[in-house]
């Protein structure tokens, strides 16, 4: 996290990647949904993903974490091969915080008890540290006064930052978002955006799949453009919204902005 | 929210044998449910009152049966929803041995009738083993109910969303924390309506081990009339006390189901 500003000019250079993504094919049936997609994303780096439907952005960001097995390629979080059996998928799992379009929070246990399920049972912590850590978060992205709710009393803007503590509570340091704000009410998208924000500020390795393109232009280190399962085209935001070189992505361009 | 609910309501085939379990949201005085239990109580006191000879000394004479069906519905329970817990497991493994396992157990049990298994237990096994009559009946009735309750249990569990497991799978826990801590204690409220309408059938082919001379109800009855040859007044008694205690359990299990309910948004 402290190597947020060295990435920031030279995102490359660093000394052990976050992750590399190395030559990644993957099928769905006969059909590949990503297509030698090669990525190496720096510590502390905030990487925004944007294309159209399809375009296999969520499928990348997905087989980070091996919600997807990919066909070919590998895939290195922190120098370990998530493929490997000798890596324990679950425990590199608890280092990669993810945040679903649709939140999946657990509707049996009240948002106090989503955000501690985690920290209690997998990293041991007692109640009472699990509690205190869950309140901090929930401080950060704040809603402290709904501790004790169940999450179907919640907005989805709420549900969604809710969602957020949870992973931020594994202490994880990379979070992966996919879509987060596709499935809230447009007044609820600014709340959540919020929190990410001030996220990426504090140094958080970001890799986020989304349609904002106000959240991409300021967050961003880095954007990618994905189309038909492949990475188009790359850069500072400013360079792609500005001065777009691929034609696909003027299109897309164009008809979103 | 609602609309939600009863999709996933609806992916389960609730129509099972057993009684109705009513729903816990119905809130009229009259319905189906009342008419019927106050109707079998009405009946069973009248004729009691008015004919005590012989109908109260029916009564009377039944009860250790009672006991007996409860015991031998019990001890199922026991093992049938354990077993209908593992079957469903395994149904929905990914091990392809443990997969095929459990759907054999249930095409080869689903396609015996129950009546038949007792009698394979009791009599064609004999040749091997020599079991009592409350044990084989209590093994033939969870090893049949165990195979429906699996398919109660995989079509539960296969409910709950996906998401639900691919957000505990990315917090870092394993196939086992996500299915115990995650998947079902949710899919429990959808399970247990059907697998206490289960439950409630079983009660009732208990009536089936009498043939064995297992004393429950249906036994003691069969032993009254032996002796006095009252079958109309008998199996009238019979008919009244199998249905109130049906009628009961069923409404306990629909309050059971509305305290699972506690997560919804009011």
């Amino acid at each position: 996290m402290t190597q947020s500003d060295l990435s920031e000019h030279m995102p490359e250079a660093s000394a052990e990647p976050a992750i590399v993504i190395d030559h990644v094919w993957k099928y769905f049936g006969s059909l590949p949904a990503l297509q030698d997609v090669c990525l190496t994303i720096a510590p502390g780096e905030r990487v925004v993903i944007i294309g159209p439907s399809g375009s296999g952005k969520s499928t990348l960001l997905r087989s980070i974490n091996r919600l997807e097995q990919i066909d070919m390629g590998s895939i290195l979080v922190q120098g370990k091969n998530i493929q490997s059996d000798e890596n324990n998928i679950n425990e590199m799992r608890q280092n990669l915080g993810m945040v679903f379009q649709q939140f999946n929070l657990f509707p049996h246990k009240t948002v106090l008890q989503n955000i501690t399920l985690a920290p209690r049972h997998l990293r041991k912590l007692s109640r009472e540290e699990a509690e205190t850590r869950a309140l901090t978060l929930l401080k950060k992205v704040g809603i402290s006064d709904k501790a004790n709710v169940y999450p179907s009393m919640l907005s989805g803007g709420q549900q969604q930052r809710v969602a957020i503590a949870r992973a931020l509570a594994m202490q994880p340091s990379i979070m992966l978002f996919d879509e987060p704000t596709s499935a809230l009410d447009p007044e609820m998208v600014g709340e959540v955006l919020d929190v990410m924000v001030g996220l990426a500020e504090e140094g958080m390795t970001m890799i986020c799949v989304t349609h904002e393109m106000g959240f991409a232009r300021t967050v961003a280190d880095r954007l990618i453009f994905m189309d038909q399962g492949q990475i188009v085209e790359m850069g500072k935001p400013e360079t792609l919204f500005t001065s777009p070189r691929h034609p696909r992505l003027r299109q897309f361009l164009n008809q979103i902005l | 929210m609602e609309d939600k609910k009863e999709g996933s309501k609806a992916n389960i085939v609730m129509v099972t044998d057993g009684a109705s379990i009513p729903d816990p949201r119905e809130w009229r005085l009259i319905n189906a449910w009342s008419i019927a239990l106050a109707g079998a109580v009405c009946a069973l006191c009248m004729l009691c009152v008015l004919w005590p000879e012989p109908y109260l000394r029916i009564l009377l004479y039944l009860p250790d049966g009672v006991l007996i069906t409860f015991k031998i519905t019990l001890l199922a329970i026991c093992c049938a929803v354990p077993l209908g817990l593992i079957t469903g497991l395994g149904r929905i493994s990914r091990n392809r041995c443990i997969n095929l396992l459990a759907s054999t157990y249930v095409e080869v049990i689903r396609g015996i009738p129950l009546l038949v298994q007792i009698f394979y237990i009791y009599y064609a096994l004999s040749r091997f083993v020599q079991v009592s009559g409350i044990t084989s009946a209590v093994v033939a009735i969870s090893f049949c109910y165990g195979a429906y309750m699996g398919e109660v249990f995989r079509a539960g569990i296969s409910a709950i969303n996906k998401g639900q497991t691919e957000a505990a799978r990315s917090l870092g826990f394993n196939r086992y924390q996500t299915m115990r801590l995650v998947v079902l204690p949710q899919a429990m409220r959808t399970i247990l309506p059907p697998v206490g309408n289960e439950c409630i059938a079983m009660l009732k082919d208990t009536s089936l081990v009498s043939i064995m001379a297992v004393p429950d109800i249906m036994q003691r009855a069969r032993s009254f009339v032996g002796t006095t040859y009252l079958y109309f007044e008998t199996y009238t008694m019979v008919a009244l006390l199998y249905l109130i205690i049906t009628l009961l359990l069923s409404k306990a299990v629909s309050i059971m189901e509305s305290r699972l309910n506690y997560y919804d948004a009011k």
